[in-house]
């Protein structure tokens, strides 16, 4: 059962609730693989063993006491270092908010405990997630464990790093351009940026409150079922959370596509895509083909400026919520984030406000072009082989830009939109790093999102594979 | 035949006038032109979609909007 690279979140929460295990074991098992790793990886700013191991056997007297506290009971899971809690440093991976310490705890993070789950620390993050590497020149950059010289990708890069490792079973990241599925599709598994107003950001760290969203990373579809029911729903203390009712999401999972219209772009988000990353997506339509979805070509309405768009709006906010820190503490800032939280201080305030106001309209220009001839959208996560640390880097000059360019350009366009997007991983590039297929649903279909990814997963073994780092 | 004028683009300048009139600490080069850059883009892509009037658009619309387009389950 302590083969960590074996077990499912689901098949631990299994385990731990058969009494097969215990939590404090399992937990224990995971924070000597999170010390062993994060030398390499760097994943964890912080790794609170004596937290996590007061929670863990919290969870075991429950047990033993005859109770149930959710369906994570005593499972460990970590959280990118932006989710408030007392007990806790947040640092948002920054200097500005080194030893900060909330006073209220992250709905989040609440939902979590209360289904039982151990947190096992903070996990690494760009700086203030502004950025899709996962570089940080405080913390130190975040690696990816299927070859440590390439990126994590970014935000959330720390939580695509630690559950492809194993060490997390699951984890919390946000997304405001991409930054749970980059990180997601790098590191080989699945990120899901929920529909907006889907997960409540209360107690999150804000990047842009138009714009952000809080959502999981896990292996396989069924976990991440399992953490968004938990966390998804209405909150009283966010007030641009849906009432919308949570379906149950794990109960979908067995519907299959077959008969199921799966759109693909003939625009835009194929434009460029590198062959050998084309190849694996190709191919991974093929499996939803032979499992019985139609594959249907797609004109996206006018998509080319939907990333710039959401940049109108986040540059904004950004830049009205880092203002007085950018005042009074510039140095505490590294220079590239600082520049990009600074961006929004050249754009005029009514392009901001239009940006805003154009959203509704576009939304539904995109959801009657895009659903009236398919149920889901296929498209790549990434369309370019993921990076090393050095090509993104600071210091390699203008090539950078193009690539950081490239690495937003098929998540940004969601996070304008506020629609769910879902990264599944569909193999590995000739350089033996991920490759993943994003699937984009209409406001509202995390449920129909995962059922086909579980289809995948159920015909296919990438999620079984595991980095080669021990 | 009629030579195409350059698309207008935010000179590092301005941003520097920017940051100043804002109470932002002086600005280097290399960071106001990062800044310029990235906001003649975003700008750009609003100028480039404004295509008809927002003037009846709800301000509170967008949640609202969001939760319309679900499907009924």
């Amino acid at each position: 059962m302590t083969d960590l690279a074996r077990v499912t979140l689901v098949a631990a929460a299994t385990a731990i609730a058969r009494g097969e295990i215990s939590s404090v074991e399992l937990t224990r098992a995971c924070l000597e693989r999170a010390h062993r790793l994060n030398a390499a990886l760097n994943c964890f700013i912080r790794i609170e063993d004596e937290l996590a191991l007061r929670e863990a056997a919290r969870a075991d007297a429950a047990r033993a006491a005859g109770e149930r506290l959710g369906v994570l009971h005593g499972v460990p899971l970590a959280a990118k270092d932006m989710f408030y809690d007392p007990e806790r440093e947040t640092s948002s991976g920054s200097r500005v908010r080194q030893g900060f310490r909330a006073t209220t705890k992250a709905t989040v993070l609440v939902r979590l405990a209360a289904a039982g789950a151990v947190n096992l620390g903070a996990l690494n993050m760009t700086e203030f997630a502004l950025g899709p590497t996962g570089h940080n020149a405080f913390y130190g950059d975040c690696r990816n464990p299927w070859n440590p010289a390439h990126i994590a990708g970014g935000s959330s890069s720390g939580a695509g790093a630690a559950v492809a490792a194993r060490i997390a079973f699951g984890a919390l990241g946000s997304d405001t351009g991409g930054s749970i599925r980059i990180p997601a599709a790098a590191n080989g598994v699945l990120g899901l940026k929920p529909t907006y107003g889907r997960v409540s950001r209360a107690g999150a760290m804000p990047l842009s409150w138009s714009t952000d969203h809080i959502g999981p990373l896990a292996r396989t579809a069924r976990d991440l079922a399992r953490l968004l029911a938990v966390i998804a729903g209405y909150d009283a203390t966010d007030p641009s959370s849906s009432r919308r009712p949570v379906p149950d999401y794990e109960a979908a999972l067995a519907d299959g596509v077959a008969g199921l219209r799966v759109g693909i772009p003939v625009n835009y988000f194929f434009d460029g895509v590198d062959p050998g990353v084309r190849r694996l997506l190709e191919a991974s339509l093929k499996v939803l083909a032979e499992l019985g979805a139609q594959l249907v070509e797609i004109e996206v309405p006018a998509p080319e400026h939907l990333t710039e768009l959401g940049r109108a709006i986040v540059y904004s906010e950004a830049a009205a919520l880092h203002g007085e820190w950018l005042r009074t503490r510039p140095g505490d800032y590294s220079p590239q984030v600082r520049a990009r939280a600074m961006t929004g201080i050249a754009i005029p305030a009514a392009a901001y406000l239009e940006a805003l106001q154009l959203r509704p309209r576009l939304l539904r220009r995109f959801v009657s072009g895009v659903y009236a001839g398919c149920d889901v959208l296929a498209l790549p996560t990434l369309a370019l082989p993921v990076p090393t640390l050095a090509d993104t880097d600071v210091g390699a000059g203008e090539a950078m830009w193009a690539i950081i360019g490239r690495l937003v350009y098929c998540t940004g366009p969601f996070n304008y939109l506020g629609v769910p997007a879902l990264s599944v991983p569909v193999g590995f590039t000739a350089s033996a790093l991920p490759a993943s297929l994003q699937l984009v649903g209409r406001p509202f279909a995390e449920a129909r999102l995962l059922r086909v990814a579980a289809a995948y997963q159920s015909a296919t073994d990438w999620h079984q594979r595991s980095p080669p780092i021990s | 035949m009629k030579r195409k004028e350059p698309e207008p683009a935010l000179a590092p300048e301005v941003v520097m006038v920017l940051a100043r009139l804002a109470a932002y600490p002086p600005l280097d080069a290399e960071t106001a032109a990062r800044i310029a850059v990235g906001a003649t883009h975003a700008v750009r892509a609003v100028a480039a979609s404004a295509t008809e009037s927002v003037f009846d658009t709800e301000p509170s619309a967008y949640l609202a909007e969001l939760e319309r387009l679900a499907e009924s389950d």
